[in-house]
């Protein structure tokens, strides 16, 4: 043996593990356009396997380290969850309602507190409905979960809500950082734990102009859609590059023009089919004035006889409309805005995610109950 | 016994990995190799690391060009992962139940089989069951819990008009005369509360715990106090049959019975508040037709001709055109007067209101109800 071998040897920095994804555009889109047929044809109930299928689409491709995760969710565990929660908002629905009452007949404003309470259980439900999504989220044969309460979190997100009114808005990237090192604390890998690194300062500088900008593009209708893809890229990039489970260490070169074309794309599109919805109903109003025979102004005007054949030609009209949309808001907000992402994130530090233990519960769907019945969206 | 050797012997002579396996108890990649016997051996370095039966071998998601399954007798974790197209092609061919759970177009037929079952079954509920509730339970809606939401309404009604309640003395004992004829001749107890309003907004309304309220801009069109006997019979109609309190319900069952469905659609909302207002709408119609119909039978007790009080609409709206009526929330006021005109008999009663009364009346305001 030469001398070589007693020195000892540093090894080279291991290249960033590859993050990529391999689903098929035309797949997806064929996937939700056949859902969303199927959710009309269903009066909404579909929505819960749709969910479902996107999400399996979605993790199916996404791999990491060369291995793809996968997502266990079913459509029948959210839909009884969304039947449990119903179950358990009604009598709240209407205690509510009684209490408003009480409350209204003493002060007019005195039920505002009440509105607090509803928003408190809208973050519940978010933290829920993560908690869920994660533990149906599988690589390697490992599953994420998550511990901590549900109630803890929604009781900071409602300080930090304070916060943000007291502040205008400018609080936002503390409370961000905030709830997500709560969310981040209680996520777990097998036995990994999770972190959260982002520092709410360092989104600050990197996105305060944009808040002051915020009025102005409030104004300027083409402003708005640029100020919301920057701050939106801005806000990914810097939530990716706080993430830690262990010591694998997520980065993101997203630029802050990423989203541009997602957007710009969706806007494109629902004016182009709005534009298709509004002729089409002017020819429906046309065709039905010549063949009923009266006058144009007879059926629009403002003593309009609106007759039942428009109105469900109208109806059809719309229907399709909603289609059109939906299935564009899913392939590009979904779809493509998590290939953008995906493609400028790196994982740093994998070999610390080998030979990880199992652990962790399953959850129920009841969080995502609750965010169908409140009509919130959390992360 | 010829075939099985040959797989055998194929699996077995191979020294390369050809499969990937996780046991669900860690995340260690395990390179394998599998032999297909009687069951799927996978083995690591030479020794059997699982033992899956075929027909309990479960298909689960992966990207395309991998076959990812999972065995339903071993850890639910467990996976075993294939990329080589003619292994998977033969794993596949003795799996049997491999895509046993998956929905399927038949799984997609139940779900939309039921969906549609449901849908009905709502809208069955939205169309019998929730005005035959609100029929019912609104008359057992306890008193105090009445009045209380009528006590919040008014006060939100009050504020919204800015209105104040005319407290001419005169006026107020015509008034009084006129409200208490009236609930005599409706022979209902129970508290009333009425009052006129000082706003140019020509209506009348009910609310929960037997409150009636004339406002200013209605008293100054009529000119008869048979016109606005009418409309306060009208109204205590309402009252009488908890219109508020059944409407309250009505409204609420629908909303969130509607509600249900559609879910998060793009656009739902406008479906939603579509189909809710037209379910409203013609509840609210077969009220007022109910409360027209006690109008009519309290000004016949009272020997006085209901017809006033159509016309007196009639003077308000104007002439609304033989339209859609589906969505109207009251009838056509010239079906009113069609009705009210056929109801009418000779008048047997003695006036509702003295001269000096009704000009009292009509001047409870102050000045400006003069005409
Ligand atoms: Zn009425």
């Amino acid at each position: 043996m030469d001398q070589m071998s007693f020195i000892p040897q540093v090894p080279p920095p291991l290249p960033p593990a590859q993050v990529s994804f391999t689903g098929e555009r035309g797949e997806f889109r064929s996937m939700v356009t056949k859902g969303a047929a199927l959710e009309l044809v269903t009066f909404g109930f579909y929505r819960f396997w749709l969910a479902t299928d996107i999400r399996r689409h979605l993790w199916a491709n996404t791999s990491l380290d060369g291995d793809s995760a996968e997502y266990t969710g079913r459509g029948k565990e959210l839909f009884i969850g969304f039947l449990v929660a119903l179950a358990i908002l009604l009598p709240i629905y209407l205690a509510y309602f009684l209490i408003t009452i009480e409350a209204e007949r003493l002060q007019e404003l005195a039920s505002i507190p009440l509105f607090l309470a509803f928003y408190a259980f809208g973050q519940f439900a978010i933290y829920r409905a993560r908690r869920y999504r994660l533990t149906r989220t599988i690589w390697r044969g490992v599953r994420f979960w998550m511990d901590g309460s549900g109630w803890a979190y929604a009781g900071r997100a409602m300080l930090w809500g304070l916060l943000l009114v007291v502040t205008l808005g400018l609080a936002l990237p503390w409370r961000e950082a905030a709830l997500e090192r709560y969310k981040m604390q209680h996520s777990h890998y097998g036995n990994l734990q999770g972190k959260f690194d982002g520092r709410g300062w360092e989104f600050f500088k990197n996105a305060w102009w944009l808040w002051l900008l915020s009025p102005i593009a409030l104004l300027v209708f083409p402003a708005l859609p640029f100020l919301y893809a920057e701050f939106k890229a801005r806000e990914w990039r810097w939530w990716l590059s706080g993430i830690r489970f262990g010591g694998v260490r997520l980065e993101s070169t997203l630029p802050s023009t990423a989203f541009y074309g997602v957007y710009w794309s969706v806007i494109g599109w629902s004016m182009l089919f709005s534009m298709i919805f509004g002729a089409y109903t002017g020819a429906c109003t046309g065709l039905v004035a010549s063949i009923s025979g009266v006058s144009f102004e007879q059926v629009i005007g403002p003593n309009s006889q609106t007759s039942i054949p428009l109105l469900v030609l109208i109806g059809i009209g719309y229907l399709g409309l909603a289609l059109a949309l939906s299935t564009v808001m899913r392939v590009y907000l979904q779809r493509d805005l998590w290939t953008v992402v995906l493609a400028s994130a790196n994982v740093h530090g994998i070999e610390a995610a080998a030979n990880v233990r199992a652990g962790g519960e399953l959850a129920s769907a009841l969080g995502e109950g609750f965010a169908d019945g409140l009509d919130v969206a959390g992360f | 016994m010829g075939a099985m050797d040959s797989v055998q012997g194929d699996s077995g002579g191979a020294t390369g990995a050809q499969a990937l396996y996780f046991d669900g108890l860690s995340n260690t990649r395990r390179p394998v190799t599998i032999a297909f016997s009687d069951q799927l051996d996978i083995r690591q370095d030479g020794s059997i690391v699982a033992r899956w039966a075929y027909s309990d071998i479960r298909r689960s998601d992966s990207p395309a060009g991998i076959l990812r399954v999972a065995c339903l007798s071993a850890p639910p974790l467990a996976r075993l992962e294939i990329r080589d197209a003619t292994l998977a092609a033969k794993l596949a061919s003795r799996s049997t139940e491999l895509d046993a759970h998956h929905l399927g177009r038949r799984g997609v037929a139940r779900i939309v089989g039921w969906s549609l079952a449901a849908a009905i079954s709502i809208i069955v509920v939205v169309l019998f069951g929730v005005p035959l509730a609100a029929d019912r339970l609104a008359p057992l809606v306890p008193k105090a819990l009445e009045r209380r939401i009528g006590d919040a309404a008014e006060a939100q009604i009050k504020g919204l008009f800015g209105a104040k309640v005319c407290g001419d003395r005169e006026g107020q004992a015509a008034f009084s005369t006129l409200v208490n004829r009236l609930h005599a001749a409706a022979g209902f107890d129970g508290p009333l509360e009425s009052a006129v309003l000082s706003t140019s907004v020509p209506n009348a309304f009910a609310l929960p715990g037997g409150k009636v309220f004339l406002l200013k801009g209605l008293l100054e069109k009529a000119e008869s106090p048979d016109e606005i006997a009418g409309v306060l019979a009208h109204e205590l109609g309402h009252v009488k049959h908890h219109d508020n309190m059944r409407a309250l319900i009505h409204n609420g069952g629908t909303s969130f019975l509607v509600g249900l469905l559609f879910g998060d659609i793009t656009g739902s909302g406008a479906l939603i508040f579509a189909s809710r207002s037209l379910v409203e709408a013609s509840y609210s119609r077969e009220a007022e037709e109910g409360a027209d119909t006690f109008a009519i039978e309290v000004m016949r007790a009272l020997g006085r001709s209901p017809k006033p009080m159509a016309e007196l609409m009639f003077r308000v709206t104007g002439k609304e055109g033989s339209g859609f009526t589906i969505l109207s929330s009251h009838p056509l006021t010239e079906d009113r007067l069609a009705r009210m005109g056929k109801e009418e008999r000779p008048v047997t009663g003695a006036p509702l209101l003295t001269a000096e009364e009704w000009k009292a009346l009509k001047a409870i305001c102050g000045s400006a109800a003069k005409t």
